[in-house]
C-alpha cells in the first residue's frame, strides 16, 4: 500500500490519509457516524468480513488474558459486548473448577456443611469478577445491552458511555484493560494509551487486539485485494453502507504496524510489552503491564 | 527509533507504579535471590553495586541514570514468585498461586499474566532458590572446617548430608512436587531444569573437595545425579514418619557409589597399565622396522 513518510504517531489529520480517503473530512465525527450507522449490523458484518474468524481471535485474546475470579476488567470500545461476554463465561468456568476442587478436599463434611457451602457460593458464581464496557457510541452500547439481555448475562456487567482519550474513571481501578478492534478508531492513540495506564492498578495488564500489518508479500497482496475489492461490496450489500467499510479498510492501512505500536505502548509507561501475530499479521495482540 | 535496551530514559522519569526504588530494597531484609546466582540468566544484581540513594532523586534528565534507582522487571518478577511460593501448597504450581502472590505485594492479580500459565517459571525459581540455599549452607560448613571449628566429614557422609539437606527443602511442597517434576520435564523447560540440576551437583562436588578435571569428573557427576534423582522419586512415594525410608535409601545408594568408585579406580589403573603396554609395544615395533632411527 502507499506508506506515507513523516507521519507522527498520533497524527490522524485528513492530509495524512492519502490513500484515496474520499469518505470523510473529519476523523472524529467520521468515526462516530460510521459506528452509529453500522451498530445494528456490526456483528453480522464482522462475521461476513472475517468469515467468522473474529470469534477465534477474541477467544485467543481471552485465553491470553487467562483471568482469575475477582478480576475487574475494563473493555474499552467494547460496544456490542463480545469481549465482555467471553470474559464472563471464562471466569464462570474457572470459578466452577475452583469450587469443585474445594469440595473435593472437604472429604468428611456433614450434610449441613455441604448445604451451607452450596448456599454461600451460589451467589458468587463469578467470584466477584466484574466487567465494565465503555464505548463512545450510544448506539453500540444499546445493541450490547440488548444482546446481554437476550443471551441472559445479568450480573457482573456494567455499561458506561465514555471516550477512550478521557475515561470517566478514577486512577488505579482496573486489573485488565482491553481494547478490541477499537484503538484504530481513536484519534489520538497516545492519549488513549496514557488513559489506559492511568486507570490500571499497579501490576495491571493492557491488552490490545487490532488489525495489523502483514509482512509476507504474497499474503499481503491477497489481503489487499480482499480488503479493497470485497469488503466495501459486502458493506453495501449487507449493511447498505459502503462508505463506512471503505473507511474501515483505509483505517486499517493507516494504523501503525506492530513494532511501532509496541513502541507507543512502551512510551505510555508499560513494561514487558510484546505482541503476538495471529494469521500472519492480519491481526495482532499487544500486551503490556503497568509495573 | 533507536532504543537503548537497558536504560530507557523516558520511563525512568515517570514514577514507576510498582518497581520499587533500590534504596527501599536495601532497607528491607536482603533478597535471597540477589546473592550468587551463577546459573540464573538475567543479572539480578545491578542492585548491590549502588550506594543507597537519598529520598530525593535527581532528575538531571541526562537519561539512563535514574533507572538504576528502580529495580528491574526481573527483580520484580523474582519478588512476585517468592511471594507466590507460600500459596503453592493450596493452589499448586499454577498461575493462581502467582496471582495470590502478586496480591500480597499490592499488585493486581493480572500481573500473573507476565508468567506462563503452567507455572514453569515458579517452579524453576523455586529450584534455583533451593540450590542457592544449599550453596550457602555448604559454604558455611566449609568455613567452619577451615576455621577448625568442625571436623571434615568423610566423603560419603558429606554427600549424604548434602543431598538430604537439599531434599528436605521440598518437604513443605511435597504434595504438589510430582506435578512440578512433570512440568520440569516439558521439552520447553528441559534446558533450564537440566542446567539447574547439573549446577547443583557440581556445587556439591566442589564443596566435597573435588578439584579434578579428568574423566572421573563426568563419572562422579553422573553418579551423584543418579543418586539425587532416584532418592527424590523415592521421597515422592514415601509415607514413613520423617521420611526415614528415604534417608535409608539414600545411605544405601551412597554406599553403593563408594564401592563402585573403588572398583572404577582399579579399572582405571588397569586401563592405564594396558595403554602403557601398548605404547611400549608400538615403540618396539617401530624400532624393529627401523622407523625410529635418528640420523
Amino acid at each position: 500500500g502507499a506508506e506515507l513518510g513523516a507521519r507522527t504517531a498520533g497524527d490522524r489529520s485528513p492530509e495524512c490519509w492519502g490513500l484515496n480517503c474520499i469518505s470523510f473530512p473529519c476523523p472524529f465525527f467520521a468515526v462516530y457516524q460510521v459506528f452509529e450507522s453500522v451498530a445494528k449490523k456490526y456483528d453480522v458484518m464482522n462475521d461476513s468480513m472475517t468469515l467468522g474468524i473474529h470469534r477465534v481471535w477474541k477467544d485467543i485474546l481471552m485465553h491470553k488474558m487467562n483471568p482469575c475470579p475477582g478480576t475487574l476488567l475494563l473493555d474499552v470500545a467494547g460496544g456490542t459486548g463480545d469481549i465482555a461476554f467471553r470474559f464472563i463465561n471464562y471466569v464462570r468456568s474457572v470459578r466452577q473448577r475452583q469450587l469443585q476442587r474445594k469440595l473435593k478436599q472437604h472429604q468428611n463434611l456433614s450434610w449441613q456443611e455441604i448445604f451451607e457451602s452450596y448456599q454461600k457460593d451460589k451467589f458468587n458464581s463469578l467470584g466477584d469478577s466484574q466487567v465494565v464496557v465503555c464505548d463512545i457510541n450510544r448506539e453500540m452500547l444499546k445493541v450490547g445491552k440488548q444482546k446481554a439481555q437476550h443471551l441472559g448475562y445479568s450480573e457482573g456487567l456494567s455499561w458506561v458511555l465514555g471516550n477512550a482519550e478521557e475515561l470517566p474513571f478514577d486512577d488505579d481501578k482496573f486489573d485488565v484493560y482491553t481494547i478490541a478492534f477499537g484503538i484504530r478508531n481513536v484519534t489520538r492513540i497516545d492519549l488513549a494509551l496514557q488513559e489506559a495506564y492511568r486507570v490500571l492498578k499497579p501490576g495491571g495488564r493492557f491488552l490490545c487486539l487490532e488489525f495489523s500489518h502483514v509482512s509476507n508479500p504474497l499474503l499481503s497482496r491477497l489481503y489487499d485485494l480482499y480488503s479493497f475489492q470485497v469488503i466495501p461490496v459486502l458493506g453495501e450489500v449487507i449493511a447498505g453502507d459502503w462508505r463506512s467499510y471503505q473507511y474501515l479498510v483505509e483505517s486499517i492501512r493507516q494504523f501503525p504496524p506492530q513494532e511501532e505500536l509496541k513502541a507507543m505502548i512502551e512510551d505510555a509507561g508499560f513494561f514487558k510489552v510484546n505482541y503476538d501475530n495471529l494469521n500472519f499479521g492480519i491481526v495482532a495482540i499487544h500486551s503490556g503491564f503497568k509495573l | 527509533m533507536v532504543r537503548c535496551q537497558q536504560y530507557p530514559p523516558l520511563r525512568a522519569l515517570q514514577a514507576s507504579a510498582a518497581l520499587r526504588r533500590a534504596s527501599d530494597e536495601h532497607r528491607k531484609e536482603p533478597l535471597t535471590s540477589s546473592s550468587q546466582q551463577h546459573f540464573d540468566s538475567p543479572p539480578a544484581g545491578h542492585q548491590p553495586e549502588q550506594e543507597p540513594q537519598g529520598p530525593h532523586p535527581s532528575y538531571t534528565g541526562l537519561g539512563g541514570q535514574e533507572s538504576e534507582d528502580y529495580e528491574s522487571e526481573e527483580q520484580l518478577q523474582h519478588r512476585i514468585l517468592t511471594a507466590a511460593l507460600e500459596f503453592v501448597p493450596e493452589h499448586g504450581w499454577t498461575a493462581e498461586a502467582i496471582a495470590e502472590g502478586a496480591k500480597t505485594l499490592g499488585l493486581s492479580v493480572a500481573a500473573a499474566g507476565m508468567f506462563h500459565s503452567d507455572g514453569s517459571e515458579l517452579i524453576l525459581h523455586f529450584v534455583s532458590e533451593c540450590n542457592s540455599k544449599l550453596s550457602k549452607l555448604l559454604e558455611k560448613e566449609q568455613k567452619l572446617v577451615q576455621l577448625g571449628k568442625a571436623e571434615k566429614k568423610p566423603i560419603d557422609e558429606f554427600l549424604r548430608d548434602a543431598v538430604e539437606a537439599r531434599l528436605r527443602m521440598l518437604i513443605p511442597y511435597i504434595e504438589k512436587w510430582p506435578q512440578a517434576l512433570s512440568v520440569l520435564l516439558l521439552p520447553r523447560n528441559i534446558p533450564s531444569s537440566l542446567n539447574l540440576l547439573t549446577s547443583m551437583i557440581d556445587d556439591i562436588w566442589h564443596y566435597a573437595g573435588d578439584q579434578s578435571t579428568d574423566f572421573n569428573w563426568y563419572t562422579r557427576r553422573a553418579v551423584l545425579t543418579g543418586i539425587y534423582n532416584t532418592t527424590e522419586l523415592v521421597m515422592m512415594q514415601d509415607s514413613s514418619p520423617g521420611f526415614e525410608d528415604t534417608w535409608r535409601f539414600l545411605e544405601n545408594r551412597v554406599a553403593d557409589a563408594m564401592t563402585m568408585s573403588n572398583t572404577a579406580s582399579q579399572v582405571q589403573s588397569t586401563g592405564e597399565a594396558v595403554v602403557q603396554g601398548l605404547m611400549g609395544a608400538a615403540v618396539t615395533i617401530k624400532n624393529l622396522a627401523g622407523l625410529n632411527q635418528r640420523r
